[in-house]
This record gives structure tokens, C-alpha cells and sequence, in this order.
């Protein structure tokens, strides 16, 4: 498709980096729309989502005073719209991660994204793994023939865990990068190059660019 | 899983990619004053009457539709700057131009909430839309140059909500590409409720015993 | 034809819109849980048959080994059916815990097997405990938020009203600003129409 040469050259760009991308609500949106784009869990951002409720917290506080001195209504207004945004980013970005969680919690506690989980997220994902194996223990598993009865196993000749519903790390995602990555291989045998040039948008295979994903030089969108 | 649309393929909704671009900057001229705002989301002001000011779009239409202040239509927005896109968008079939990433859902939340202030507002808004159908018929000949090579697809410019609507098609064809280009992939084991066609292929790999 | 029965159940699911619940095929389960039985019954036979001749079942590859396989990939075949539909379907339930909460209405408990109905009462109390670790609501704030105040212009004459703290008097085409929640209730009732200036 389109590839043209010339840089990203409107002023929106810098706009953007204007308004400060280093304010905690821009980083939990990058973080909302990385999990929101990614087929897997990816590490929980925990130094974000406590200074966020932080900020949350404060501003209530403030508001309700505001309410309480006679600060004018709009400017109240205003303060709660942008605590309803700030709410909704990370209620959502929390959800997305339980829903993920629901998705493939057996996947999950067996390999190291464990380690990606808060531990209120690890509760839940035990919790969760626990009223799944009951349920399919007793609707499915234990009404079968002995040898067949393994929740993570077709039967017992299976060698590996084949029945475990796992994220599909090779869908392609839409991504752009941050800065300028240069020339960045997209398989495991070198074949295919690509140039990854700064605010770009490409299509790519996620389990390519998975690693740039969590460093943070590229972002889903 | 099993018959159902892969829920990866619609990411964000309508609502979400407009939530997204209210978060852009726009400027306005205020016609209050009214202390600074020390939000989560940054801090903007103080304000004065007649003197403009660089808020986020979303409390620019706050602002706006109480009647406090006056929009002032971002410069890309303008019949000059838009006549010269669209130009520039048909003469190259193969190119996007530089708009603003949000440019659909930034001019369409101006149009409902600050009409008044885009000048030569019916002009702007059909040229908008004029951008947008040349814009999607370029995507449409675009995707059928996809083939089975394509391990990467690059869409310079391509807006937001653009890639909202060609994500299913683009993600959906690359897959189908990519799975019949690898044979290695079919026999891999992979283990989710949607696989069940690879069952065939498993047989009892070592002790199929009496019990 | 083995494995017929078992891919039905996948066809309900497929045939369901995403996130829609069919009524919990337990006729069509049950009969596919016989099947699993039924093809385990004949394939120990098999193998007791092999044993009896003294045949060794890890190299045989004689007429009753390959009958053996047969057996084993139907089973296995229809143990992933109905571990895909009971999980699929448990996939579905536990998005009406955010779609819906945690009452189920009538007409979609009608549609779950006794487990079923268990897991979304388990599964709810596993989200509740999450969300009180963290006290916070995670059921409010599905969608972005839009601005709390509505422009609204009043289409039948209502007369004085109290919202909260304000006393304000809604006359025919008279224009105001209110709160979102508090406009909702007239606009349902078709006296207020949302204004767009």
C-alpha cells in the first residue's frame, strides 16, 4: 500500500508530544490501548495504576470541596469530566486484563505471563482456574473414560498440554513506532526486513514485534 | 472460538476512537475568565476573555456548548488546506495525505458542537467527506494488493478510523495468506477449542494402553 | 458417521450470534457423553483382544490396533467438542456478568445447565472478591464517558421541577442545560429533545 518517502511533517504530531506524554493519563491510554490491541496479557503497569488512583483520589477530594466552598459550577463541571476520563481509562484498562484473564487463565498460570499479573489479578486468576475445572469437571471430565479425563490433556497419549485454549501470538496487529527502530527482521530466518520509520503505521505479525511491544518502542493502536 | 468472529479483529468501538481523539489539542478563544485547571489529564489556563488558549478537544466543546468560548478551527481544517488534500489525495492513488490522525471524529465533533464556528462550514464539511470516500476507495484497491508475500503492510497516514474499518479485512486476509503460506504452522499442535480440524491429525503419539 | 453428533453442538454455537446463549443442548450432550463410553467399551476390547493373541500393542499394526486408533481419535475428537462447547459457553456466561450483573433474568437462567448456573454464581463472586480487593467498581464505566450536561430543549410545557438543588421551570421550547441523568427520565417520556446548538 501506500509507502511514500517524505516524514511525517504536519504540526499534529508535535502537538501531541506537546500536551505532555508524560502525564500518568497519556501513559495508562498507551497502556489501555497496548492491552487492548495485544492478544496476550502483557505486565501489569502497577507504579502507574497506583499513582493514577492517586490522582483520582486527590481530585475527588478536591472536587467535593470545591462543591463545598461555592467554587463555580464550571469549573466543577469541567474537573469532573476530566476525572470521569481518567475513571473510565482505568476501569477499562483493569477489565481488559480481568476479561483476558477469564480468556486463557489456565494458559496463564502455567506459563511465566504469571508473572505479568498484580496479585490481586493472580487471586483472581487462581480463583477463576479453580470454578473452571470444577465446572468442566463435573459437566464434562468426570463423565468420560479413564485416560480422557484431563482438563489440560486430549487423553493420556498426548505429550504436551494440547487442550489448553492459548492466545494466538501470530494474528497481525496495527502498530506504529515511537521513535525511528531502523531496520527490524520480522521472522526467525532474517528473510524479511522491514524499515521501521518513526510514526509510521504498520500491519505486522504481533509475535514479531512482541519484544518492542514490551520495551515500549512501538505501539499498538 | 468455535465459529464466532474472532473478537480481536474489532478493537475499539466508535465511542472509544472519538473518546481517543478528544484528547487532542485544539485551540480556543475563551470569552471568560477562569483560574487554570490543574487536571489528571494536565493543566491548562488561566484564561482570558479574547485571549486563545490550547485545551484538549474534549473541554474545548465542554466549554463550548456552555458558551464560553469560541473554537478555533484547527488550520488543516480549512477550505484552502482541505481543497489542496483532496487534490493532492486523487492525483495519488497509491499515497494518504498528512491529516491529523483523528481527523474524522475531530471534524465531526466540531460540526456538532461548533458549527458556528468553521467558516464556509458546508464547504468544509463536503470536502471532508469527499477526502474520506477518495481516502476508503484507496484503502479498497490497496487491500487487493495484498498477496501471499506479504509479511508486512506499511499504511502511512492512514487516520484512526480508517484503521478501524480496514482492520478486520486487512487482519483477516493476512492470516489466510499467512496460514496457507506456512505448512509448518497446520501441523503445529495448537491447543485452543477453535482447532479442532488439527485433531485428525493426532494420533495416539506414545502409550495408547489398556487401562 | 462418528463424531457427527458432537459437531452439532458446534454448530449451535456457531449458529448463535457472538455473545448470545442457545438453551444448554443436554439431549445432544449426554448422547455424545454415551458415544465417549460406547467407544472406550470397544476400544478395551480391542486391545484385550490384542492381549489375548499376545500381541504387543506398542508395535502391532494389525486391523484391530488401527480399529483402536479409530476409537481413540473419535473420543478424543468428541471430548474436544464438548469441552469446547461447555467452554465457549462458559466464555459467554461470563460476559453477562458484565453486560447484565449479577441477577440473571429468567429467561437466560432457562438456558443454563445446573454447572452452568453454579459458574456464573462462582465466577460473579470471583470478580466481586477481585473488585473488593481493590475497592473499586469495576461494573460502572463500561463505555467513555460523554459530558455530564446536556443541552435540552423542552418540547410540552412541564412546569417547575426541582433537580437537586435547582428550581427551574421548564416551559415549551425553552432551552436549558441539565444534567444528563436528570434529563433522561423527560426525554424517555418524549417531553425534552437533545439540543445540538
Amino acid at each position: 500500500m501506500a509507502s511514500g518517502s517524505e516524514p511525517w511533517s504536519s504540526g499534529v504530531a508535535e502537538e501531541d508530544a506537546l500536551i505532555g506524554e508524560t502525564t500518568d493519563v497519556e501513559l495508562l491510554k498507551r497502556a489501555w490501548r497496548n492491552e487492548k490491541a495485544a492478544p496476550e496479557i502483557l505486565q501489569f503497569q502497577a507504579a502507574l495504576v497506583l499513582r493514577a488512583r492517586e490522582q483520582i483520589q486527590l481530585l475527588e477530594g478536591t472536587v467535593e470541596e470545591f462543591v463545598g466552598n461555592g467554587v463555580d459550577d464550571l469549573a466543577v463541571s469541567l474537573y469532573q469530566m476530566d476525572l470521569d476520563r481518567t475513571q473510565f481509562l482505568l476501569r477499562s484498562y483493569l477489565r481488559l486484563r480481568l476479561q483476558k484473564i477469564e480468556k486463557y487463565m489456565i494458559h496463564i498460570s502455567k506459563t511465566n505471563l504469571w508473572n505479568r499479573l498484580s496479585e490481586q489479578e493472580q487471586n483472581f486468576a487462581k480463583r477463576c482456574t479453580d470454578i473452571m475445572e470444577k465446572h468442566l469437571e463435573q459437566s464434562v471430565l468426570s463423565r468420560l473414560p479413564f485416560g480422557y479425563q484431563s482438563i489440560l490433556k486430549q487423553s493420556i497419549s498426548s505429550e504436551e498440554d494440547d487442550m489448553v485454549p492459548e492466545p494466538q501470538l501470530d494474528t497481525f496487529v496495527f502498530c506504529k513506532t515511537r521513535g525511528d527502530v531502523g531496520a527490524f527482521q520480522l521472522d526467525d530466518t532474517g528473510d524479511e526486513m522491514v524499515d521501521l520509520v518513526a510514526d509510521d503505521l504498520y500491519v505486522l505479525r504481533y509475535k514479531s514485534i512482541k519484544g518492542l511491544v514490551e520495551n515500549g518502542q512501538i505501539d499498538l493502536v | 472460538m468455535a465459529g464466532q468472529s474472532d473478537p480481536h479483529l474489532s478493537i475499539f468501538s466508535a465511542p472509544e476512537v472519538e473518546f481517543l481523539a478528544e484528547d487532542e489539542v485544539i485551540e480556543i478563544v475563551p470569552n471568560i475568565r477562569m483560574e487554570s485547571l490543574h487536571m489528571i489529564c494536565g493543566d491548562f489556563g488561566p484564561f482570558f476573555p479574547q485571549i486563545a488558549a490550547k485545551v484538549p478537544l474534549w473541554l474545548a466543546v465542554a466549554l463550548k456548548r456552555r458558551g464560553k468560548c469560541a473554537i478555533r478551527v484547527p488550520e488543516w481544517m480549512s477550505v484552502e488546506r482541505l481543497t489542496q488534500a483532496l487534490e493532492a489525495e486523487r492525483e495519488s492513488p497509491r499515497e494518504f495525505q498528512t491529516l491529523p490522525f483523528h481527523y474524522v471524529e475531530i471534524s465531526r465533533l466540531l460540526f456538532d458542537h461548533a458549527h458556528d464556528d468553521i467558516p464556509d462550514e458546508y464547504m468544509v464539511r463536503s470536502l471532508i467527506e469527499d477526502i474520506r470516500d477518495v481516502r476508503f476507495h484507496k484503502v479498497e484497491t490497496g487491500l487487493e494488493s495484498i498477496s501471499g508475500r506479504t509479511h508486512a503492510v506499511k499504511l502511512k497516514n492512514l487516520s484512526a478510523m480508517e484503521v478501524n474499518i480496514v482492520r478486520p479485512f486487512i487482519i483477516r486476509t493476512l492470516q489466510a495468506f499467512y496460514k496457507h503460506d506456512s505448512p509448518q504452522m497446520i501441523q503445529q499442535p495448537e491447543a485452543t477449542g477453535n482447532r479442532r480440524s488439527q485433531v485428525a491429525d493426532r494420533g495416539p503419539r506414545r502409550d495408547l494402553r489398556p487401562r | 458417521m462418528y463424531g457427527r453428533r458432537a459437531s452439532q453442538l458446534l454448530g449451535e454455537l456457531a449458529a448463535a450470534e457472538t455473545g448470545q446463549l442457545t438453551v444448554y443442548n443436554s439431549d445432544t450432550f449426554d448422547q455424545v457423553i454415551k458415544e465417549c463410553n460406547e467407544h472406550n467399551v470397544q476400544l478395551q476390547s480391542l486391545f484385550r483382544k490384542m492381549e489375548e493373541q499376545n500381541l504387543d500393542i506398542q508395535t502391532t499394526r494389525n486391523e484391530d490396533y488401527f480399529g483402536a486408533v479409530i476409537h481413540h481419535l473419535s473420543l478424543a475428537r468428541n471430548k474436544r467438542c464438548l469441552m469446547a462447547y461447555m467452554y465457549n459457553r462458559a466464555e459467554t456466561i461470563q460476559s453477562l456478568r458484565w453486560k447484565i450483573g449479577k441477577k440473571l433474568p429468567q429467561e437466560i437462567q432457562e438456558k443454563l445447565s445446573f454447572s452452568e448456573g453454579e459458574y456464573f454464581k462462582n465466577h460473579s463472586a470471583a470478580i466481586d472478591s477481585y473488585m473488593s480487593e481493590l475497592d473499586l467498581d469495576l461494573t460502572v464505566d463500561m463505555i467513555p464517558p460523554k459530558d455530564p450536561y446536556i443541552q435540552i430543549r423542552v418540547l410540552d410545557d412541564i412546569g417547575e421541577v426541582s433537580l437537586g438543588d435547582l428550581e427551574i421551570s421548564l416551559t415549551r421550547h425553552s432551552v436549558h442545560f441539565l444534567r444528563r441523568t436528570d434529563a433522561e427520565q423527560f426525554i424517555s417520556q418524549g417531553l425534552m429533545e437533545e439540543f445540538l446548538g
